[in-house]
């Protein structure tokens, strides 16, 4: 069947739903369970092959949240849709949940987390799904029979992902633990070479002494800085901050914004709409050559993209596109102000932009009235 | 469970034994050659092993009946007791905390649809956008007034699929033991290939670990064993005395370097010979291959790749491709007969047709 459609939809506004909540209780699921009335997606005259099938699906795709790279709340919250999927599914005998040999250990890693920080509704589910004997334990997650064709990946997204924390992961606690031991014994051996057995020789000097304590805090400092960023960021999704970037997490938001702002010209510049018959001879065509090719008729695309360039070039900046761009936009710096360009026809896309609220910004017309 | 050790195909024996507690074992754990495509070769005897470890202390393997849902206002309340002590010592939470959890967690919360609300009947006011897909495509059908009544294909498939599920034998000598592997194959029909341009018709079955290859070769249903070899111009209304079945026995499967030829009749022949001769004449490029006997391995003794294509040839001529899709432990819901396996859960059917001689009976 592949993935049904609008499935993984549905699964990302229920989790990140959930994940505004910012909370991990079984009961704040709950209600956006039922306010969603999430159950009922079994519902609708499906014979009994399709709901096998389908639900095998649904619950194939939901185990993939479940497992690293997602955040610790993306996880649990996942945990409670495996739960209720499961026992709201209308196929008897009940589809099980498969879990691969090489993920086991992850998840019971998981279950002893949840023991271990008192989340006790999460692991009383998970028990209880073992319990139900809900799953299968098989060797690879999903059933392999050397299907050539391309199929689709699902691609994590971003916001359910923990960013990737390159310090934390140099800095591990033995790693810590190591350098300590190694640096105390270079003193030692330092000490017992040198003429006086308490003090080392200043010619000995190669370091500073407290190289160790100037790591430990700057760690700490990187961590409260990690902390600060996630959580004004959390609550103002909505408000457009001006924040600060520094570090790599620049680099990452630049890449993302790029990643989008490729994604949604390329999606915008692949629909051509149909002119009408009095028009007909200013269709616009879609051409599939770059932006670099001179494009004949009227007030093609290609011209359009082209002008964009040449605007925005010497800002150095990308301009974001008409669409839902939130996690863009919140990383928006306020100097974006570019040029009205004035095309011909009544083609009034004007790309200034506004720092305050979103709605304020012109959508960009496209078709050829 | 076979051991680590085997004449004939030997990769790393001792390794297994040794590092059965290590999750990264280089083969017994099933990871990813090419990904979604198929594994790396692994022992499927050790990768039982290695779920069973995992697995043995919480009774995960059990194939008994789970307790029945408890039904609100009975069993009493000494059971419910029980079960938050169970709960408490497994989460390590007092006593109120699990009884709270049981109110907390219950099923009741995850309700959706009120009583007596048909689930056949999307709700209407609803923002999933499967349902609204499915409402859709349900709208669309009414109004072309097209009916949807399962085809004989689909009620077909479902059966075939759904048919041995949860079936408990007579004999209890024949209930598979717990922590048993099953194996899903999928043997493809001989590929005709300008018939089978856009899809390659196979049909499913599913072994268990403990069987023996001559199993699977016995049950593999092919065309070809039904062929009638001979003249008949002078008695064309003699019963036919043997099909090709009886009279060539012989047959192999290959997997990974190896061929296991079936011994079990005097008759049989040495069928990958002339592969083998042939590959050992020239440098052709192929590792050493080796020869066994079908009848000495079971899928447990076997060093596979999930989702790689291996070959299963009969009658000389006929070759079949087979993969193995999928290798799992038992679970309490499956079939637990002994006899009924190797099971058909899948066969390729598309139409019936009538046999051109007789125009009595379909033709198989």
């Amino acid at each position: 069947m592949g993935t049904p459609p609008g499935l993984q939809s549905d699964f990302e506004v229920l989790l990140s739903s959930f994940q505004e909540t910012d909370s991990i209780h079984f009961e704040d699921f709950t209600e956006l369970w039922r306010s969603m009335k999430f159950g009922s997606i079994f519902c609708g005259k499906m014979r009994n092959l399709e709901k096998n099938t389908f639900t095998k699906e649904a619950l194939a795709l939901a185990w993939q949240y479940f497992l690293p790279p997602y955040t610790f709340q993306i996880r649990v919250g996942t945990l409670y849709l495996l739960y209720g999927l499961y026992n709201n599914q209308l196929c008897q005998p009940k589809q099980k949940i498969r879990v691969a040999l090489k993920d086991w250990d992850e998840v019971l890693k998981f279950q002893q987390d949840l023991i271990n920080a008192q989340h006790f509704d999460a692991a009383y589910i998970f028990r209880k799904l073992r319990l139900d004997k809900a799953f299968h334990y098989t060797a690879m997650p999903k059933l392999l029979s050397y299907r050539m064709k391309k199929s689709q990946r699902t691609e994590v997204t971003e916001e359910f992902k923990d960013p990737t924390d390159r310090v934390m992961k140099l800095t591990t606690s033995d790693v810590v633990e190591e350098m300590l031991n190694v640096h105390d014994h270079y003193q030692n051996m330092k000490n017992t070479i040198s003429a006086d057995k308490s003090n080392p020789d200043k010619a000995l000097n190669l370091i500073k002494d407290d190289f160790f304590d100037t790591i430990k805090n700057t760690v700490l400092e990187h961590q409260e800085w990690h902390k600060d960023r996630k959580n004004p960021s959390f609550n103002s999704k909505d408000k457009d901050g001006e924040e600060k970037k520094e570090g790599k997490s620049q680099e990452t938001e630049r890449c993302e914004r790029a990643e989008s702002l490729a994604k949604i010209k390329s999606k915008a510049f692949s629909v051509v709409a149909q002119a009408s018959k009095s028009r007909r001879h200013r269709q616009v065509k879609l051409d599939s050559s770059d932006s670099d090719s001179a494009s004949g008729q009227g007030q093609t695309k290609e011209t359009r993209k082209r002008r964009n360039k040449e605007t925005s070039k010497p800002k150095g900046r990308k301009l974001s596109s008409r669409g839902n761009l939130q996690n863009i936009h919140k990383e928006e710096k306020s100097l974006r102000l570019s040029m009205p360009v004035i095309t011909e026809e009544n083609e009034s896309f004007s790309e200034t932009e506004f720092m305050a609220p979103k709605k304020k910004r012109k959508h960009r017309t496209k078709s050829l009235v | 469970m076979a051991d680590g050790v085997r004449a004939g195909p030997t990769y790393c024996g001792l390794g297994d034994r040794q590092d059965s507690a290590s999750s990264t074992d280089g083969c017994s754990f099933p990871e990813y050659e090419l990904p979604e495509l198929n594994t790396r070769t692994f022992y499927v005897g050790a990768f039982g092993d290695l779920w069973r470890g995992r697995l043995r202390t919480v009774g995960d393997l059990s194939l008994s009946d789970p307790p029945a849902p408890r039904l609100p206002g009975c069993g009493g309340v000494a059971d419910l007791g029980r079960e938050d002590a169970a709960v408490a010592r497994d989460l390590g939470c007092s006593l109120e905390t699990a009884a709270e959890l049981r109110a907390v967690c219950g099923l009741d919360k995850l309700k959706c649809l009120e009583e007596g609300e048909d689930p056949e009947v999307i709700p209407e006011n609803t923002d999933l956008v499967t349902l609204g897909v499915r409402k859709r495509f349900l709208e669309h059908r009414e109004e072309t007034i097209t009916i949807d009544r399962a085809c004989r294909q689909e009620t077909f498939a479902y059966e075939m699929e759904s048919h041995a599920m949860g079936k408990k034998p007579e004999n209890p000598a024949d209930m598979i033991k717990e922590g048993e592997l099953i194996l899903s194959i999928n043997i493809l029909y001989p590929v005709i290939f300008h018939k089978h341009k856009e899809h390659k018709p196979y049909q499913t079955m599913l072994v268990l670990g403990s069987q023996k290859l001559t199993e699977l070769r016995d049950s593999i249903c092919c065309v070809s064993d039904l062929q009638i070899g001979g003249e008949f111009s002078n008695t064309p209304d003699q019963a036919p005395e043997h099909i090709s079945k009886d009279l060539y026995k012989s047959a192999f499967f290959y997997f990974e370097g190896t061929f296991y030829n079936d011994k079990r009749y005097p008759e049989c022949r040495d069928l990958s010979r002339t592969i083998i001769e042939w590959s050992e004449s020239h440098d052709r490029g192929y590792g050493k291959f080796q020869t066994a006997k079908m009848e000495d391995f079971t899928f447990n003794d076997l060093h596979i790749k999930l989702g790689f294509p291996y070959l299963y040839c009969h009658q000389g001529d006929c070759e079949h491709v087979i993969i193995i899709t999928d290798i799992r432990l038992v679970h309490h819901d499956d079939c637990l007969d002994r006899t009924l396996y190797p099971l058909l859960i899948k066969k390729h059917w598309l139409w019936t047709r009538k046999c051109f001689v007789c125009k009595i009976y379909t033709a198989r």
